[in-house]
């Protein structure tokens, strides 16, 4: 009852939050569809090297991306406790796979704080701004940003053909 | 209007829609017939136009109505030969059917249409001669009696029609199309090359239909001539295939039932029969809708006897028309697909393939050309051939074409076969030219053509011959939406390969390796059948780790082998003599084979094999080696998503039974990426098409751009005109002295910086030989340090100002397949020596009281943005406009506050030119200073800016003079 008055007052958000290499991060919790551990990921070689592979999601082909990569930091090991965050982008479902899924937590926006340049390693770029709870910091991730090509899909003269 | 009346209004617009695609062949069969008038088919035609009649007049569609009226009357003197047909009075009936159509289709408004030329002309026929005495009522009654039995017999007589003249071995047993009416005794026949007759519809379908006069009328004529659809929006499919369908559904759903029982009990016995009985029904049901998506392709070609009859009348040509293979089905969307890119290439032939009468009889030929429009089955695809007997296409001057227009170097042109010069006019930029009709004999939008069918995943054909004439064969898939694959296996993953690309499958036994496989020069061959094969390791070009997979322990290990040849055993001389004469192309004989022998020779045999997979991709064909062979599936294919739309060597994915994904491979890209030097040559097709695409993007906005590196990895670009000049250095030329580093130049110090001072970059490469690039700017010279190779060129990629910009970079685009960042020298420059620009105008705060407004005037984002930038440094406030209309629509609501306007030339609704002109003929924006902002510095461009009144002309991202000659006009527009 007190979560549902809460969350009357706009300013409050839900966070669903996770580890990605040693930093806890957060997502607005409306823009997650599901948490999985499907791990039977599908290679694709010669992928960009932040795209873990490809999982068969309930007859969807959906791209799984692995944060602390995309975030620059190491690879997410599978041993941990890993999930995929699937998150509806564009015409598609992208999967964000992560070291650890945490708690869901309440956020007031109007305490979020602009992110550092750097946290615990992690461009600031990608960040909207960093919540205080009272014992941890949690870095509130851009989706939009995170779910960005790192380059133009006008690679090579594949895409080129369609100029004519 | 009430749902009921619109059904009817539906329907009365399909089956005349249906009449009209009959009664435009039927009349050129007619004009074909001339006096000799074939009763049958003008009774046809007369019932036509009078159902039409008939149901507008129901309607309230008094136009239409009025409009077969008219024919009806000058068709029924036809009928009782009161009147001899002639081209002329065809025409006017042609003319008055179509316009019958356009007024069907567009029904809403019909009655508001202007028909009083085709009712003069059709009543000047009617009434300069005798009075039909039949009237409609009566040429109904007596005509649905008599139809069916006649059917028959008229299709065989009719063979005069230019639709199926003699070469066409069985025009009329055609299969009834999926559009036809309802009342077909028998589901859709699969697509088989030459069905035989069916006579048995015949008399079914007469009683069966549904409206008495209408129905019979078309249906018992030549089934060819089927309805097209204009507008496609439902399809029409017979009641049995409906019945077959709803069967097929009832047995799914029983064998769910079963399925779930099964399950509950456990009883894998069972499991195994349901199985197979959803495994049967599944593809039965597949099959059975794919049926109702699969149209006759005479759909389409029924529209070309008309088309090729006006146009060779228009040009003066005699031509026969013949189509073959009429009945052959695709899918329906790949029908409606194929349309125009087949007109197009029928007008090709008609206009430039077929000569005039008189040059061909001078050439010993028969006056009338010859068109044949043949389309048939073969390998799974669809082929359509349009073949001429006229002049053909000259390879050679295509040749010299391409290489005037600097798509292909005439070393490249040299080495061409004959089949790729013919080819070369399929070229993107090829079309353009303006006069490659009339040296050439084809070439307006060939490529366009090309690429339709590329989109639809078919394939072009030319083959030529000067003076014999021209064969253009299409080929296609019978449908897009699931296609037959080989499943192959490599790095413990697996991937398919659409079935059409697959030739054929090798295995090489170990004891072969040696002797069949060879090295040339970096690439691996394979002999086969006398025929060198390239050889491409899958598990190479996907840059995955070489594996085999060993069949003993089912294991996928790691290949250390560096060659292929190096994996045959080198441990057992005994396996080697035995195994010599082994080979096979299938993977379970081997197995098997080998399991008969010693558990030791099985260990090094099977696994040292080599799997390959015979892939041809147009003319190209190589091997594509791959650690095991599964089966064939088939597949539905689903798109990667956007992030791995990079990896080219992908068509899709699939998800395969056991719910894992499989990739699927495009063995084309496959075959790029692997730099697959063909054998054939076809590789020099891609290097052509990558020519054309130059030239291509050349016709786009340029902007001239000089090519150079920093560090061996990435390539950077900048604006040419910016640069003063290149010099060459050695590392020791440089002095470290005071921080910074210098060189001497022309008796002075010249400051040197780096990219990597600036931007983060990879730092400046550590080698002796270095450039410098020497810039001016703001009455100084600045050196940037860079290393080869270095390049001029105009180029027109689209840049991307967001990915890779950060200081010093202001974006980046893809030249020649690099990614290359385009620099920003002054910010660079600015960064090092901010001290260099403090008393300089071009950073001049504006400050005076009034505030400067600038309307800047671009279509490319990019430049736009880049522009702005600069101006609001420079603290003037900016408006955009994307072209010149939205430019004179920002003019109108801020014309007091405008200031001035930077313009560019090349854009699209109006370009710059034309938006200067309207500024400076506008007596309220006379005074607004304009500035072109190009790329084009051509003589000729600059004396047409001073001609509409241009006040200055600037280069793109030549920032330093574009500001100091804004901030002239500021100062002086703020001082007026």
């Amino acid at each position: 009852m007190e979560n549902e008055e809460k969350l009357a007052d706009k300013s409050i958000i839900e966070l669903a939050t996770f580890y990605v290499g040693d930093a806890l991060c957060g997502m607005d919790i409306l823009k997650v569809q599901e948490i999985n551990k499907l791990m039977e990921m599908t290679v694709v070689p010669q992928a960009p090297d932040y795209v873990k592979g490809i999982l068969n999601l309930r007859g969807q082909i959906v791209t799984i991306i692995d944060l602390g990569r995309k975030l620059g930091l190491d690879e997410t090991a599978l041993g941990d406790d890993p999930r995929n965050i699937i998150v509806n982008a564009p015409g598609e479902h992208i999967g964000l796979l992560v070291r650890q899924i945490s708690d869901v937590v309440m956020a007031d926006l109007e305490k979020v704080e602009p992110a550092p340049a750097n946290m615990s390693g992690i461009q600031g770029s990608y960040f909207l701004g960093v919540y205080k709870t009272e014992n941890r910091l949690i870095g509130i991730l851009d989706a939009e940003q995170v779910l960005r090509m790192e380059t133009d899909s006008r690679t090579g003269p594949a895409a080129g053909g369609s100029v004519a | 209007m009430s749902i009921e009346d619109d059904e009817i209004l539906q329907g009365f617009i399909e089956e005349s829609l249906e009449h009209l695609a009959d009664i435009e062949n039927d009349l050129l069969a007619i004009e074909e017939a001339g006096a000799d008038i074939d009763d049958e088919l003008v009774n046809k035609v007369f019932r036509a136009a009078h159902s039409i009649k008939g149901g507008a007049g129901f309607m309230g569609l008094t136009v239409i109505q009025e409009l077969a009226h008219a024919a009806e009357n000058v068709l029924g003197m036809i009928r009782s030969r009161k009147l001899v047909p002639d081209p002329d009075i065809i025409n006017v009936l042609l003319l008055a059917s179509d316009e019958l159509q356009q007024l069907i289709e567009n029904v809403e408004e019909s009655n508001e249409v202007d028909i009083s030329e085709h009712l003069q002309a059709l009543n000047a026929i009617y009434e300069g001669k005798e009075i039909p005495a039949r009237t409609a009522a009566e040429g109904d009654t007596g005509d649905s009696a008599s139809a069916p039995p006649e059917s028959d017999q008229e299709a065989s007589t009719a063979p005069e029609s230019p639709a199926e003249a003699e070469p066409d071995p069985e025009p009329e047993p055609e299969p009834e199309p999926v559009a036809a009416a309802a009342p077909e005794p028998e589901p859709e026949p699969e697509p088989v090359p030459e069905p035989a007759a069916r006579p048995e519809p015949e008399p079914a379908r007469a009683e069966t239909a549904p409206e008495p006069a209408p129905a019979p009328a078309a249906e018992k004529k030549k089934k060819i001539k089927k309805s097209k659809h204009k507008t496609d929006t439902s399809i029409r499919v017979t009641v049995s295939l409906l019945d077959q369908l709803m069967n097929l559904a009832g047995e799914l759903v029983l064998s769910r039932n079963q399925l779930l029982q099964t399950i509950t009990s456990g009883d894998v016995r069972s499991a195994e029969a349901v199985g197979q009985r959803i495994d049967l029904v599944t593809s039965e049901l597949q099959e059975a809708i794919m049926l109702t998506r699969m149209q006759p392709i005479g759909n389409v070609f029924n529209k070309f006897p008309r088309v090729v009859r006006d146009l060779s009348k228009k040009l003066g040509r005699q031509i026969d028309l013949t189509i073959v293979g009429k009945e052959v089905e695709l899918d329906k969307t790949i029908i409606e697909a194929i349309n125009d890119p087949l007109t197009h290439l029928i007008r090709n032939s008609v206009d430039h393939g077929i000569e005039p009468p008189d040059v061909r009889v001078r050439q010993g030929k028969d006056p009338k050309g010859l068109i044949v429009l043949k389309a048939y089955h073969a390998a799974g695809q669809v082929v359509i051939e349009i073949s001429d007997d006229g002049k053909g296409i000259d390879g050679n001057r295509l040749a010299d074409i391409a290489i005037k227009k600097g798509l292909i170097t005439v070393e490249q042109a040299k080495a061409m076969s004959d089949k790729e010069r013919t080819n070369l006019i399929l070229l993107p930029g090829f079309s353009t030219a303006e006069k490659v009709t009339d040296v050439s004999g084809r070439g307006v939008g060939m490529d366009v053509v090309k690429t339709n069918l590329d989109q639809l995943g078919g394939s072009l054909e030319i083959e030529s011959e000067v003076g014999k004439g021209t064969t253009i064969s299409i080929k296609l898939p019978l449908t897009l939406a699931i296609i037959p694959c080989q499943i192959v296996m490599t790095g413990g993953e697996r991937y398919a390969i659409p079935q059409v690309n697959l030739e054929e499958l090798l295995r090489i036994p170990a004891a072969k390796v040696k002797e069949r496989v060879e090295r040339v020069g970096d690439a691996e061959v394979v002999r086969l059948r006398g025929n060198l094969l390239p050889l491409i390791r899958l598990s190479d070009v996907l840059g995955i780790e070489r594996t085999y997979f060993d069949v003993i322990t089912e294991e996928t290990r790691e290949d250390k082998r560096r060659n292929i040849a190096d994996r045959r055993s080198k441990s057992s001389p005994l396996f080697r003599d035995k195994d010599v004469e082994q080979e096979q192309t299938g993977q379970e004989q081997e197995e098997e084979k080998a399991a008969a022998r010693t558990g030791r020779e099985r260990r090094q045999s099977p696994s040292s094999a080599l799997n390959i997979v015979v892939v041809s991709t147009g003319a190209m064909k190589y091997g594509l080696i791959v650690d095991r062979l599964h089966d064939s599936e088939e597949i539905v294919i689903k798109p990667l998503g956007r992030h791995l739309q990079q990896c080219r060597g992908y068509a899709g994915a699939t998800i395969m039974g056991d719910g894992r994904i499989a990739l699927i491979l495009d063995v084309s890209n496959l075959a790029r990426m692997a730099g697959l030097t063909s054998l054939d040559g076809s590789d020099r097709a891609n290097e052509l098409a990558d020519a054309a695409r130059d030239a291509i993007s050349k016709t786009r906005d340029k902007q001239a751009l000089l090519i150079f590196s920093s560090s061996p990895e990435e390539q950077f670009g900048v604006p040419l005109n910016q640069v003063e000049r290149v010099e060459k250095i050695r590392r020791s030329d440089i002095e470290d002295v005071g921080g910074r580093r210098v060189m001497q130049y022309r008796g002075g110090s010249l400051p040197l910086v780096s990219i990597d001072e600036v931007a983060a970059v990879q730092p400046l490469a550590d080698q002796e030989d270095l450039l410098v690039i020497v810039f001016h700017l703001a009455g100084k010279d600045i050196g940037l340090l860079a290393i080869g190779p270095i390049d001029a060129m105009e180029v027109a990629a689209d840049i991307d100002d967001i990915t890779l910009k950060q200081p010093g970079i202001m974006g980046s685009a893809i030249i020649n397949g690099h990614t290359t960042m385009l620099i920003d020298i002054f910010e660079i420059v600015q960064t090092v020596n901010p001290d260099w620009f403090v008393d300089h105008p071009m950073s001049m705060q504006v400050d005076e009281e009034a505030e400067v407004v600038i309307l800047v005037v671009e279509d490319s984002n990019f430049f736009r943005n880049q522009v702005k930038g600069y101006m609001e440094e420079a603290g003037y406030s900016v408006l955009e406009a994307e072209d010149g209309v939205e430019a004179l629509r920002v003019l109108e609501d801020h014309v007091d506050e405008i200031t001035m306007v930077l313009s560019d030339i090349e854009m699209p609704k109006m370009d710059g030119f034309e938006l200067t002109e309207k500024i400076k003929n506008d007596p309220r924006y006379r005074h607004l200073p304009v500035i072109a902002l190009t790329t084009l510095a051509a003589e000729e461009d600059v004396a047409r800016g001073k001609a509409v009144g241009f006040d200055e002309y600037h280069i793109k991202l030549d920032k330093e003079r574009l500001m100091a000659s804004v901030h002239r006009y500021a100062t002086a527009g703020v001082a007026a």
